[in-house]
């Protein structure tokens, strides 16, 4: 994993959604870890059904993309590419910079 | 009509389980001034919209207890003009096609694109309206009275959604021409628009006609027939004379509607289908349902929006733009001068009572454009041809005739111009067959083809 900024741009009418977004996406990360312990795929695909279905709108693409492969992984159980799928996520979370524009 | 409102008076629902969603779309919705009421479920919506009013309603496709389709039936049963746009994390295209038959004025699909959403809004939201759409349903259609406008408003409402509509209204009154400027105005525009008079085809043969048959589903049926159904996929079938429908095939129409899939005679297989069903009738279907003669459950799902078509004689300030049109046309059919009534005689027309209402008043002005020999024409000439075809009711040879030609039609269409096998669904030997062919000057070997067979079938609506 890389430590270079991965620059965001996004709508400045977003700008006070932001931070409230980005902590219930750091919130998403633990829950999907702790629903994979337990391997329950229910929840761990409700996760990335959301994550697919909010990301792109405020600008977070990859996010999206994410969403959309924890959710198809967690169909077909495949708790391997899961864990792979949420490390990105988290990686993609603490690389992130914001510019409003 | 009033086009457009003031945008803030605009209250949009947002119904969604998760609260980013809610506070994403609402940023996007108040910058562009509209009024925004949020709900987090199903059940809680439905109290707010009792409560505000709203609009429009977007709401969720997947969400816990209501989900979105639920919510959407409960909506609509209370007014199912409301426009609802449906959003869903899956482009899953039974749902949307599903969606769009309960009334759903768009699917879209997550991630939302801003651009995307907000021109959607602004399509759907009757105090936008679509003033394009307006004019898009009107631009066909003669009118300048306010029965009129009121109709053609209505059916703006509803053309760029799936909501059945039901149109009544008496014989001429112009229920297929409204029908078709509907479908004109919808996204299906694109795909065809088939008529299917319920009343001219004999019972027998409207299962197989409207839904279609498998090789040897019955005497006769040596070839696979597509139903009309089938053919009308992506676009809108206008089922006129519904009452004339035999109760047995209401059930199966029932359940098309219900499933959105066809099952010819004769098959174990279903086809889904994408069709936009429009019904129309001159009967008082009301009271049939009473009488036992036509499915409540049917009249009420067929029922969703009524357009009730006005006599002519009750929209007496359209008539003379509709003789002048009809002039015009006339002239312009037969490369003759443009002919015009004189004031005595156009007043004359207003005055009249048009029992058979516009196609009366369309051959009345046929025949006096062929009989006047002056470029005006004249209130005697008027009063003749009015009286000379006072409702230009067919005679009972006629009918028969009507019906008869149409029947061999649709033997033909079936049998796929195969004679003999046409002859045996029909009851009689070739030979008397072959006749009736002549008679009616029917050539079976235009049914072999499939584009002459279209051909056929558009001249037989």
């Amino acid at each position: 994993m890389s430590d270079q900024k991965i620059i965001i741009q996004v709508d400045p009418d977003l700008e006070d959604l932001i931070p409230g977004f980005l902590e219930n996406r750091t919130i998403d990360l633990d829950k999907l870890r702790t629903h994979l312990e337990l391997n329950d795929f229910t929840n761990v695909q409700s996760i990335g059904h959301s994550l697919k279905g909010v990301g792109g709108g405020y600008g977070f693409m990859l996010m999206s993309e994410l969403g959309a492969e924890i959710e198809s992984a967690a169909k077909v159980k495949d708790a391997n590419k899961i864990r792979e799928k949420i490390d990105q996520l988290d990686d993609y979370l603490q690389r992130i910079e914001i510019e409003y524009a | 009509m009033t086009i457009k409102k003031s945008e803030s008076a605009i209250k949009v629902l947002i119904v969604d389980d998760d609260n980013d969603v809610l506070n994403l779309l609402e940023t996007w919705l108040i910058g562009e001034k509209f009024n925004v009421i949020r709900s987090l479920s199903g059940i809680e919506a439905l109290n707010l919209v009792s409560i505000h009013e709203p609009d429009l309603v977007i709401t969720d496709l997947y969400m816990e207890g209501m989900d979105g389709m639920a919510l959407l039936t409960e909506l609509h049963n209370d007014n199912p003009l409301l426009p609802v746009i449906m959003l869903s994390g899956q482009a899953q295209i039974p749902d949307a096609i599903k969606a769009m038959h309960l009334g759903t004025s768009a699917f879209l699909t997550k991630p939302i694109n801003q651009t995307e959403f907000l021109d959607t809004v602004k399509r759907v939201t009757p105090s936008f309206i679509n003033k394009s759409l307006l004019n898009e349903v009107a631009k066909n259609i003669i009118y300048k009275s306010k029965e009129m406008s009121d109709i053609i408003e209505m059916a703006s409402l509803v053309a760029d959604n799936d909501v059945s509509v039901f149109i009544s209204g008496p014989t001429g009154s112009g229920k297929e021409v409204i029908a078709k400027a509907i479908h004109e105005a919808s996204s299906r525009r694109n795909h065809r628009f088939i008529a299917v008079n319920c009343g001219a085809i004999p019972e027998q043969l409207l299962e197989s006609e409207l839904f279609g048959h498998e090789k040897g589903a019955f005497t006769g049926a040596n070839v696979k027939h597509e139903g009309l159904f089938q053919a009308a996929n992506g676009g809108t079938i206008l089922l006129d004379e519904i009452g004339d429908m035999p109760l047995a095939l209401q059930v199966k129409l029932l359940r098309v509607l219900q499933d959105f899939e066809v099952r010819p005679v004769g098959s174990t297989k279903t086809y889904p289908i994408d069709v936009r069903l429009i019904s129309a009738t001159h009967k008082n279907l009301e009271e049939a349902v009473e009488k036992g003669e036509f499915r409540q459950d049917l009249y009420y799902r067929l029922k969703v929006v009524p357009l009730d078509i006005p006599t002519l004689a009750n929209r007496p300030d359209d008539i003379p733009l509709l003789a002048e049109h009809f002039l015009a046309k006339y002239a312009k059919n037969n490369k003759q001068e443009y002919k015009k009534f004189s004031p005595d005689a156009m007043k004359y027309l207003v005055s009249m009572s048009w029992p058979g209402n516009v196609r009366q008043l369309m051959n009345v002005i046929d025949l006096c454009a062929t009989l006047s020999k002056n470029k005006t024409i004249p209130l005697s000439l008027v009063k003749k041809a009015v009286h000379d075809d006072p409702i230009h009711i067919q005679t009972l040879k006629e009918a028969k005739q009507a019906f008869e030609r149409g029947y061999l039609l649709s033997v033909l269409r079936i049998t796929h111009g195969h004679v003999a096998n046409a002859a045996k669904v029909a009851g009689r030997n070739r030979t008397e067959f072959y006749k009736l062919l002549n008679q009616y000057n029917i050539e079976p070997a235009a049914f072999r083809d499939k584009k002459n067979l279209e051909k056929e079938v558009n001249s037989l609506d």
